[in-house]
């Protein structure tokens, strides 16, 4: 059984040691120079109200956001007033303009997103642009419609949590005595999957063909080793999409990331208490990303990291079926909240509206590029 | 069977695409569902034709703006693709404040209608026994409507819903509440429900009443062909999207076998509808509880409603990847029961109840809503002033509470 190894464990061990003695750089760093600058986009993806967040009912289901709330510059009104999908919301935010393409990804985002004006005005390697998500529709987030751009100049998009549906359905399928239960049987499962057909389950790692580059491979096959064998038994999606995105931090050390969390959109089955839970999981892993910018040396000081929900979902009163929804139009679907963490971040609140479309002109400006013709304005608070 | 009544003449694209669209099965409707839209018509056709103009010019002018004509919008068709061209057209906000401002000139005048028709209705919502909370931590987020009402919880808490809901103990197979409602004045088919997530309400009363009633436990055998059909749509790939698997699903229909509502085209349908259009209804008790009831509300306004929620089992590992498989088979790790994580569902599925009744001009000044724990000794009374138990000392015995509400409803 390929379990956890002493390194990796220490290693995990060695995370939660150093968020105690590790000074806080955020907030007295100034931003490197812009061509060392990076970029990691997280997002609360299929949508969390403020009532369960940033609202004072809320802080205690995001303790660690709570916590670096006073570091970073909160952006308390935050709107999303494009469709409200997830692929629209998410696509409104990584190409800064308002997104009204096919709500289940069936087409790509509309003109060029933040990752191909970012390779290629810096001439960015296929290695230096990732996105990590869950939904299968996301498999077209890494490029846009730009035929001058396109797929040459995307990011790599990686979907860990169809990589696990593959291995767990094929479990289920063979009829194992343990069930999914078996975690090694599981595991050995997604190490097959990687080795046939991963272009079925959404991945767009860069080289083409039907074999991963073996250094991608590798990187993924640690993440999930950590992900299966970890103390608690894996039932999140979203902890795997931290750890294969800490994996590619790592290893790659990309500039610019887009890390899309998703186990919230258990709001749909209708359990409050899951659609809880999962936010205040997302809160941990969204800590635990930031404990890794903070340990990591190609990270620390050179890394502005906007935290932002796709989307809100519906509102308790008058709604058609509150948290479980996300169509109404409401304000509780529209008004979200971005959080700004790290390099050149000074640390502060603003009142004033900002929109989802101005997180990629933000991206842009802190990366030294230019957006392009997009809605979106650059947050003037961070790029100081 | 009553025909389906004519559209009026000139009405706006999308809003006469959208009714004709939930008219077309008018023999699947609940008769409360087509006296709707006879009354709305009758209403349209009353109106002086410049004041129609008026009332619809709003909403002409945004279907213009937003490219809506016979050909995004063919008659009678109000499907997905009709959904998704709204939602992703930059006008969508204004065409839903348009459809809004008519509504809010047509419903108080089909309100008032409703109004003068009315009668005492009741609302029983019932927690389960195993809900680790006692009467001060139930109802927080409506409690501040009502009062809470001591009882005399009987010994043997098996009998609490039976002398609560027949004033007598089971064995007596008294009528139920709901079943003296039905066969009385203002009863008749659909005007009483029981929805529940287990078996402990439906049987209780006297065999073959006119009670309508969905139970989550006693659906499990179309629930998991049903699962079945859904898992084997989506591994053959055969279905490219949503839209298609949309239509797909509305070919499953309960089978004779599966159930007692199988037996009334209306009932059946509603069945199908509820498992396979409400998220998470498959998949979890008191999801389908909460989103039935919702639906019934809505569509039928049934005069007694007694609705039974559970306690949801644990999500098992990888079971969110795993929807429509069969947990227990996938995963040899027996089912536990999450009964803090139940009470925190309940908790706001409570507000959303209460709150979807208050929505119909039908509830909102003569319902009398009872928040009931099984075996406890509180309960929350919601209600118009002169609901009876409000002025009742406590506490009270459970036949008392019964007579209370049987005075109520006047049967």
């Amino acid at each position: 059984m390929p379990g956890i190894s002493k390194r990796r464990f220490l290693q995990l061990a060695g995370l939660s040691i150093s968020d105690r003695i590790l000074p806080s750089l955020s907030a007295a760093e100034p931003a490197a120079s812009r061509a060392d600058n990076k970029v990691i986009l997280v997002t609360f993806g299929g949508g969390v109200r403020y009532s369960e967040t940033f609202a004072p009912e809320g802080l205690h289901n995001i303790p660690r956001l709570v916590g670096l709330r006073p570091q970073g510059h909160f952006f308390r009104s935050c709107i999303n007033a494009g469709v409200l999908s997830h692929f629209n919301s998410t696509a409104s935010i990584v190409t800064g303009n308002w997104q009204r393409v096919d709500d289940f990804g069936f087409q790509p985002p509309a003109g060029a997103t933040l990752f191909e004006q970012f390779r290629k005005q810096t001439g960015a390697g296929p290695l230096d642009a990732w996105t990590v998500a869950t939904n299968k529709s996301f498999a077209n987030m890494g490029w846009g419609s730009d035929r001058a751009l396109g797929q040459p100049y995307g990011a790599n998009v990686v979907l860990p949590k169809q990589l696990l549906l593959e291995a767990v359905q094929d479990v289920v399928k063979q009829g194992s005595a343990g069930g999914v239960a078996d975690r090694d049987s599981v595991l050995r499962r997604l190490e097959g999957v990687l080795d046939s057909g991963y272009e079925g389950i959404g991945w767009t790692i860069f080289q083409g063909g039907r074999k991963l580059d073996r250094q991608v491979r590798e990187t993924l096959i640690r993440g999930l080793v950590e992900y299966i064998n970890g103390p608690e038994a894996p039932t999140s999606g979203d902890e795997l999409t931290f750890f294969i995105t800490r994996e590619i931090m790592r290893e790659f050390k990309p500039r610019l990331m887009l890390v899309n969390f998703w186990d919230m959109d258990v709001a749909h089955w209708g359990s409050y208490s899951l659609y809880l839970n999962a936010i205040t999981r997302t809160d941990r892993l969204t800590g635990m990303l930031w404990d890794e910018v903070e340990a990591n040396p190609a990270y620390r000081g050179k890394t502005t990291v906007l935290i932002l929900p796709e989307l809100g979902r519906d509102g308790d009163i008058n709604a058609a079926n509150g948290f479980l929804n996300h169509r109404s139009g409401d304000p509780s679907c529209r008004n979200t909240w971005l959080l700004a963490l790290g390099a050149g971040v000074p640390r502060g609140e603003t009142d004033r509206p900002v929109h989802h479309v101005d997180v990629a002109a933000t991206a842009a400006g802190l990366l030294g590029v230019k957006a392009g013709e997009i809605a979106g304005v650059p947050l003037r608070e961070l790029l100081l | 069977m009553p025909s389906t009544p004519k559209l009026p003449d000139g009405l706006p694209i999308s809003f006469a695409a959208f009714t004709s669209d939930q008219m077309k099965d008018w023999g699947l409707l609940f008769p409360a569902e087509r006296s709707y839209f006879e009354r709305l018509f009758k209403l349209l056709d009353r109106t002086p034709l410049a004041e129609v103009d008026d009332l619809f010019g709003p909403l002409r002018e945004i279907e213009r703006g937003m490219g809506i004509d016979e050909k995004t919008f063919p008659k009678s068709q109000f499907t997905l693709a009709q959904v998704d061209f709204l939602n992703r057209n930059p006008h969508y906000p204004e065409w839903r404040a348009a459809v809004a401002q008519i509504f809010a000139r047509l419903d108080p005048v089909l309100d008032s209608e409703v109004a003068r028709a009315g009668h005492a209705r009741l609302v029983v919502v019932v927690a389960p026994s195993d809900l680790p909370a006692d009467p001060d931590r139930m109802w927080m987020r409506i409690r501040q409507r009502g009062k809470r009402i001591a009882v005399d919880a009987p010994e043997n808490g098996n009998e609490f819903l039976p002398l609560l809901l027949t004033g007598k103990p089971r064995s007596a197979g008294a009528p139920t509440i709901g079943q003296l409602f039905a066969a009385g004045k203002h009863g008749g088919p659909y005007t009483s429900w029981i929805v529940e997530a287990g078996s402990t309400l439906s049987p209780l009363g006297a065999p073959a009443a006119a009670v309508t009633s969905y139970s989550y436990e006693a659906l499990a055998p179309y629930r998991k062909r049903l699962m079945g059909e859904v898992q084997k749509i989506v591994e053959a790939q055969e279905t490219p999207g949503p839209r298609q698997l949309s239509a797909r699903l509305k070919q499953l229909k309960i089978l004779a076998s599966e159930g007692s509502v199988a037996k009334d085209p209306i009932l059946a349908e509603f069945a199908r509808a509820i498992l396979l259009s409400g998220n998470g209804t498959l998949l979890i008790n008191n999801t389908f509880v909460e989103w039935a009831t919702l639906q019934a509300v809505r569509r039928a306004r049934p005069s007694v409603a007694v609705i039974g929620f559970g306690i949801r089992n644990k999500v098992k590992p990888f079971s969110s990847l795993l929807i429509y498989e069969d947990q227990d088979a996938t995963n040899p790790i027996p089912s536990q029961m999450d009964t803090l994580g139940s009470y925190v569902d309940l908790e706001i599925f409570y507000q959303y109840i209460w709150q979807e009744f208050q929505k119909y001009a039908e509830y909102r000044a003569n319902t009398a809503y009872l928040f009931v724990g099984d075996g406890m000794e509180e309960m929350l009374a919601v209600a118009p002033p002169d609901f009876p138990l409000l002025a009742t000392p406590g506490p009270l015995p459970l036949p008392a509470v019964f007579g209370h509400l049987k005075d109520w409803l006047g049967v």
